[in-house]
């Protein structure tokens, strides 16, 4: 009798599914994620009113990318936390499938959720302004939504690679959540920031989508100067680049984990 | 032959003990660089955050506000959403039922737990404020260094006693941290953190008339605007009541706890 084999695919679904069931079993853990956004998103609705109509929408899209935040960014860079913490991490490292593929179906599932905590948030912060929001071309904002969620989970993976050599990864998240709010300029525009902070922006990637969400749903937005198709650029771009890191990094990973038989040392 | 009175430890030994122990076991989160990221980080980029969305919203006067509402707020951090997770804290050790019938004292008990997330509420808020001054320039009177003092000391003991409250509530919860969560955030909404409360609806404003921060912001700004000595007075005293109301209820419902777990002699149900 053969030995059974599992194909690399077949270990994603599988750690999806196994996230969608965990969730599933104590769906709870969605309103921490949610509480934080909503808030700032109502309070940030208060500050803008009479700021004129297109303010809706920075409220929006900043409690949205906060919501998205917490689920997916929070979430995968907790992929590998939360292996560490129940002691798998070691095992997970040590099976035949690349410990990618199992951080990958993680990140998918929380991917899926922050669109969850996007829409709800987008709802609360719509029912409060009791309007309709001003959206010119609702599909394609809902296509780059989802495209920002996708640059905040490649910057999730590099998180959740860099995350195995280190047990500081709650501090990290927690103390360091409204440096990168301010950062990518979830509610305000980066060219906003002081001008040598602006490199530190550019080096993550939903500093990019979310400038070019603006471009496309707020007419007269006065972001980084070069406008839409050079934004969207820039954010492939640099979520490729982010993937690459954490592909990079969890082959590397990998290797010491054999070559030195446990991760105590980190 | 030699009496054996009873041992009962002290208040005063409880109390401290208690202190002493806390950061290393119920509030055992609550590591070195944990403490330095809500003293000297959270505050900063939080006030930045408010601040830039102020300005973006182009209210006048509006970032010297919510940089004080927020450098208020950040206290909300180590006093309420540390504080309430100690009770989590003894489910997951396995040392609740320890506590249960430990004969200490039970309000030197639990606030001597209080005491070490008392400093850093004092810590967080005074850096705040000299973030606030020096890098946001907000006005401070120079006379009123005494007023702003008392105002963040009453504000820090009020919201610890806040943070118990809700460790209370979080007896019956499975979990503290959605509770947590909720206090951590709410009040940048209902305390007049970021926009006077009078823009919210009458309940909304009732609610944040019940939160301690609400009346430890108003003092702070007071105490930074200079205000005189009755209005000082009167806006300490909501301070202190909320603080000591809270400490009640929160004993209150520890007492409960207790009764109903020693009653049923299981407290596996929460």
């Amino acid at each position: 009798m053969g030995a059974r084999t599992y194909s690399r695919s077949t270990s994603l679904l599988a750690v999806l599914r196994l996230s969608v069931l965990t969730f599933l079993a104590d769906p709870q853990w969605l309103v921490p994620s949610l509480i934080a956004p909503v808030i700032f998103g109502l309070v940030s609705y208060e500050l803008f009113t009479g700021a004129g109509p297109w303010f809706v929408l920075y409220a929006i899209l900043g409690a949205g990318m906060m919501s998205m935040w917490g689920q997916t960014l929070y979430g995968s860079g907790w992929a590998t936390g939360q292996d560490r913490h129940l002691g798998t991490l070691e095992p997970t490292l040590t099976a035949p499938t690349p410990y990618v593929y199992v951080v990958a179906g993680r990140v998918i599932w929380n991917t899926l959720a922050g669109l969850i905590g996007g829409a709800i948030v987008f709802v609360v912060v719509a029912i409060t302004y009791g309007h309709p929001i001003p959206l010119a071309n609702p599909l394609l904002f809902f296509l780059m939504f989802v495209f920002v969620i996708v640059t905040l989970a490649a910057v999730g993976v590099v998180f959740a690679a860099a995350y195995v050599y280190t047990r500081y990864a709650g501090f990290v998240q927690n103390v360091g959540e409204f440096a990168f709010y301010i950062g990518t300029g979830c509610m305000f525009p980066v060219v906003l920031l002081p001008f040598w902070s602006n490199p530190i922006s550019l080096i993550l990637p939903p500093t990019w989508a979310l400038d070019a969400l603006r471009y496309l749903a707020i007419p007269g937005y006065q972001g980084f100067s070069w406008g839409f198709w050079w934004d969207m650029a820039g954010a492939v771009g640099t979520t490729c680049v982010y993937l690459a890191i954490a592909g990079t990094v969890f082959h590397r990973v990998e290797r010491h984990v054999l070559e030195a038989g446990d991760l105590n040392d980190w | 032959m030699a009496t054996t009175a009873p041992l009962r430890s002290s208040f005063a030994r409880t109390f401290w003990v208690n202190a002493i122990f806390a950061p290393r076991t119920s509030l055992g989160f609550m590591r070195l660089d944990f403490v330095l990221g809500t003293i000297f980080i959270i505050p900063l980029t939080q006030m930045a955050f408010f601040a830039f969305v102020a300005s973006l919203s182009g209210t006048p006067g509006g970032v010297a506000f919510v940089v004080v509402g927020n450098a208020v707020a950040t206290v909300t951090y180590s006093s309420v959403f540390s504080v309430c997770q100690t009770t989590d804290n003894e489910k997951e050790a396995g040392t609740m039922e320890h506590l249960l019938v430990s004969p200490a004292n039970r309000f030197a008990l639990y606030f001597g737990r209080g005491l070490i997330p008392v400093l850093c509420s004092l810590a967080t808020v005074a850096v705040a404020i000299v973030y606030a001054v020096v890098l946001f320039h907000v006005p401070f009177a120079t006379g009123s260094v005494g007023d702003l003092t008392v105002s963040i000391v009453l504000t820090a003991f009020a919201m610890v006693g806040f943070g118990l409250l809700l460790g209370g509530v979080a007896l019956y919860l499975r979990t503290s941290i959605i509770l947590g969560n909720i206090f951590l955030f709410l009040g940048l909404l209902l305390s007049g953190a970021n926009f006077p409360l009078s823009v919210l609806p009458l309940p909304l404003q009732y609610a944040g008339d019940l939160l301690p921060l609400t009346w430890g912001i108003a003092a702070v700004r007071a105490g930074l605007a200079g205000a005189p000595m009755g209005t000082m007075l009167r806006l300490w005293g909501y301070v202190a009541l909320c603080g000591l109301v809270s400490i009640g209820l929160a004993m209150a419902l520890w007492n409960t706890f207790e009764r109903r777990a020693l009653t049923t002699g299981s407290i596996a149900r929460f």
